[in-house]
């Protein structure tokens, strides 16, 4: 599977896994990057693997919450309104450079991702199931841009940036040896996906390795100067996109290795606040320095 | 606090209630340790607060603190710890907050109280001992408990039961033997008043001492080579105590009186231990010539026995009367019952001798001295205990064991220059008890288990009494002279140095065994391992895993690849698998080993590969 995967977004790997946890983790990615670095192409292949719908809006200034959630339409022949569903209602949803939207249609976005259904006009229509939001955004030093709030942040399991593929898989690339999202078979459906993530929920976390997320969850918090500290739902997050990670390893238990290889992805962006570093990842290696990882 | 603390804290109130039913009601110290439990309990009820359970924990303390001087034996001692043990157990749960659950409260409290050894040895072997706290303003005893009274009246008895409780031990240490079987006569009491159909100890009861006296200096030791007879009885209602007849008490509050009656200061309603000598020769009680007292007889209560009586007192001497009235009585059809029916009011003794012929140890010995009053033989009527069983516990050292069905009473008579003498007329009777023990043989056999356990139980009762108990402030100033030698004034300065020392050495073992426990088995062993390893300079990096260490590692040694996975999978595994194997300590602790070895021998061979090519 992540082979498959890694076959369209060459020499990637690392950064596949870490998109797969996130979708068997049940959360949402958030994707930072510049353009043209094959963030559509993940979103795209993993949407294809699972056989899953997959649609994409583009972020734009004057963007509207309903253009996202779909509306209540009037039919003239029935003389009603019925609802007419949006782009949201997808099971995976790219929503490209997210920061370029107002922050009204924003947090009508991540509420959507929260809760796992859209209110219009009074009534509740539940998305569908399994639903991913991959995000992306550009850096905060381009034009029209307006940041995400840490609020917001909060409520993405992680934050991936792809960077420049290696030498040897560019080559590759340029040579067309790659295949496009197109090529890939199915070989999942979603109720695979269902099913992964419920083994995900079992895969066994014992009371050293809590211990471990503690310690590091409580180190964040004492530590002045060293980023935001990590809240609760941080430390959930922590814990499912390392159980996630210890089930693609193909363990039943969690090990300080998970939580470590998930640590960046899901702690960077909710410890510097949206501000990357010059050093992506920094702060949460340091956080991890502090914590004995041999338990 | 944790919710084990209210729990165990009733748990404590309950065994101590147990520990108070042993308790005389008489004595006034017990009076305090009842109104102690119950005001504990009251409070223990009514406390909600963290303070105030705080004072239930301390005053159950307390409590068991005084029930161990009230109740020195070894069963109230052992419900005692147990009481302590719960009570601490308690306070640790109110202190420790909810964190560690029964198992481990219990085992910290445990590791206080032998903490505590070291500092109760101390104070046990050192510090002077008080007096016996059951010689405080006791009251007198309370009634009939045993098979013995002080006053007896065969004739008024239709039907002995039977009881096979307990009713003393006897051990002889150092050496000392029991005496054979025909032999054991353990007496009592020596009933010396008689009104014509009722036998009453003309002992007078001693006094109390007033409280604020100082107890009677203790008497000598033994000395070395002197057997010792170590007795341990069942609460009774008699100020009197048993003992073998010869001997010299070896206790400040036994007084031997001049009829061969061991007099007991403490209330007989409490179980206790005394020691005596076990003299090879007999007592001074034995050549205490008669008084006029063992010679009263109210005449013409029962005639025909006054007449047959009198044909003897024209023999020359006691002895010859003494003769003469056994065969007389051998020669009659006397048999032994524990039913004889009552005797008329009128003229008992004589319906007993020549009607029915019918009677228990009370009838044989009072009719027999009565016969010997009559003609003219100073006498009196021994009660006590004959026979016993003697047995030998797993590992201990005997005991005769004694029961209330031991219970016996003889005749003794004043024989010129011989001084008072046993004469047991129950034996001449058909089908006496002891004649048929003796027929049977020693060893009752066939023991019930439950009766086994018991006698075992005693065994450890006895041992208990006397290595324990038996620690007396002879003992206790001999090894104060044995330590100190002509130093004995500098023994405040011993005891203090002592309790310092062991308070330091209990401190330091708690602080020990609390840091122990928080770095956990697995964890050292993983702990002496990277030891090894940062020896040859490889250390793990902050925050850095195990496996990824364990990577370095087999980058650096590749041989050591394999014990490095089998270690570092198994500790992996222990931590963090939903199911730890059970043998998992064991199993780390080889692997560690295992992964040491390896490394000590791949160096070596590593150097020497260097040496042999530099």
């Amino acid at each position: 599977m992540i082979s498959a995967i890694g076959a369209v977004l060459l020499g990637k790997e690392h950064q596949v896994r870490l998109a797969l946890a996130c979708l068997l983790a049940r959360g949402h990615l958030l994707i930072e990057d510049l353009p043209g670095m094959g963030k559509t192409t993940l979103a795209e292949a993993l949407a294809r693997s699972f056989g899953l719908g997959f649609k994409r809006v583009s972020f734009t200034s004057d963007l509207l919450p309903a253009d996202l959630t779909g509306l209540n339409v009037f039919d003239p022949g029935a003389a009603s309104f019925h609802f007419q569903p949006g782009p949201l209602f997808s099971q995976v949803l790219l929503a490209d450079e997210i920061n370029r939207a107002s922050p009204r249609t924003q947090s009508a976005l991540l509420e959507a991702m929260a809760a796992g259904r859209v209110s219009v006009d009074g009534t509740s229509h539940p998305l569908p199931q399994p639903f991913l939001v991959i995000a992306t955004q550009n850096g905060l030093d381009q034009g029209g841009t307006s940041a995400l709030p840490e609020s917001q942040l909060d409520r993405f399991l992680m934050r991936l940036s792809l960077g420049y593929p290696p030498r040897q898989a560019e080559r590759a690339l340029l040579q067309g040896e790659g295949l496009r999202p197109d090529d890939l078979s199915r070989t999942f459906g979603p109720e695979d996906l269902l099913e992964l993530q419920a083994r995900c929920d079992r895969q066994h976390c014992s009371a050293a390795l809590l211990d471990y997320v503690l310690d590091l969850l409580e180190r964040s918090r004492r530590q002045p100067g060293q980023g935001h500290p990590l809240s609760p739902r941080a430390g959930l997050a922590l814990v499912a996109a390392a159980r996630a990670w210890s089930l693609l390893q193909g363990r039943d238990h969690v090990i300080p290795d998970d939580v470590q290889a998930v640590l960046g992805a899901v702690c960077e962006h909710r410890m510097d606040g949206g501000q990357r570093g010059e050093r992506d990842g920094e702060l949460s290696q340091r956080l991890q320095a502090g914590i004995d990882g041999l338990r | 606090m944790s919710r084990a603390a209210a729990p165990l804290q009733w748990l404590t109130m309950g065994l101590l209630a147990v520990g108070l039913l042993g308790l005389s009601p008489t004595l006034s110290l017990s009076l305090l340790a009842f109104g102690l439990a119950v005001l504990t309990a009251l409070k223990l009820r009514e406390a909600r607060s963290l303070e105030e359970r705080r004072v239930v924990a301390l005053l159950q303390l307390v409590g068991a603190g005084l029930l161990a001087a009230l109740r020195p034996e070894l069963g109230p001692s052992l419900l005692q710890g147990l009481a302590i043990l719960m009570a601490l157990a308690g306070l640790l749960a109110l202190e420790l907050g909810a964190g560690p659950d029964w198992k481990a409260l219990l085992r910290r409290s445990l590791q206080v109280l032998v903490a505590a050894l070291p500092i109760a040895l101390v104070l046990f072997l050192l510090l002077p001992r008080l007096m016996p706290f059951s010689n405080f303003g006791a009251g007198q005893g309370m009634g009939a408990m045993t098979g013995l009274s002080d006053s007896m009246e065969p004739g008024s008895i239709a039907r002995l039961a039977v009881s096979r409780e307990a009713a003393a031990r006897v051990a002889f240490p150092l050496g000392g033997a029991p005496p054979a079987l025909e032999q054991r006569y353990w007496r009592v009491l020596v009933h010396e008043r008689f009104d014509g159909r009722r036998w009453r100890s003309a002992a007078p009861r001693l006094p109390r001492p007033p409280a604020g006296q100082p107890t009677p200096p203790p008497p000598p030791p033994a000395t070395p080579g002197e057997g010792i007879q170590l007795w341990l009885i069942e609460p009774s209602g008699l100020s009197a105590v048993p003992w073998s007849g010869a001997g010299r008490p070896l206790s400040a509050d036994l007084t031997l009186q001049r009829s061969g009656e061991l007099q007991n200061r403490a209330p007989g309603s409490q179980r206790r231990v005394y020691a005596l000598t076990q003299a090879a020769d007999q007592g001074d009680w034995r050549t205490e010539p008669p008084r006029p007292i063992d010679l009263v007889l109210p005449r013409g209560e029962n005639p025909r026995l006054e007449a047959l009586a009198t044909t003897w007192g024209r023999l020359g001497s006691n002895r010859e009367r003494l003769d003469a009235a056994g065969s007389w009585f051998r020669g009659q059809p006397f048999r032994y019952t524990l039913e004889p029916g009552a005797l008329p009011r009128q003229a008992p003794l004589d319906h007993f001798l020549f009607e029915t012929r019918l009677g228990f140890c009370g009838h044989y010995a009072s009719a027999f001295t009565t016969l010997m009053r009559a003609a003219g033989v100073p006498a009196r009527v021994v009660s006590g205990y004959r026979g016993g069983q003697w047995v030998q516990p797993v590992g201990g050292s005997g005991y005769v064991d004694l029961r209330q069905a031991d219970a016996h009473a003889w005749s003794e008579v004043w024989l010129e220059g011989e001084g008072w003498q046993r004469v047991d007329p129950t034996a001449w009777a058909d089908g006496d008890s002891l004649a048929r023990t003796l027929a049977a043989g020693a060893d009752r056999a066939g023991i019930p288990p439950w009766d086994w356990l018991q006698q075992q139980w005693w065994g450890l009762d006895i041992a208990w009494a006397r290595w324990w108990l038996g620690y007396d402030s002879e003992q206790q100033q001999a090894l104060v002279r044995r330590l100190l030698g002509d130093h004995r004034h500098l023994l405040g300065l011993v005891v203090l140095l002592a309790v310092a020392l062991s308070l330091a050495a209990s401190l330091g073992g708690l602080g020990w065994l609390g840091r122990r426990r928080s770095g956990d088995p697995l964890r050292l062993e993983l702990e002496r391992t990277l030891r090894a390893f940062a020896r040859q300079g490889m250390a793990p990096q902050a925050g850095e895993t195990l496996p990824v260490f364990a990577q370095r590692l087999a980058q650096r040694w590749p041989g050591l690849a394999g014990p490095l996975d089998d270690f570092v999978g198994h500790y992996q595994r222990q931590r963090f698998a939903s199911t730890p194997s059970r043998m998992g300590r064991r199993q780390a602790r080889r692997l560690g080993r295992v992964l040491r070895r390896s490394l000590r021998t791949g160096n070596r061979s590593k150097e020497a590969v260097q040496r042999e090519h530099p």
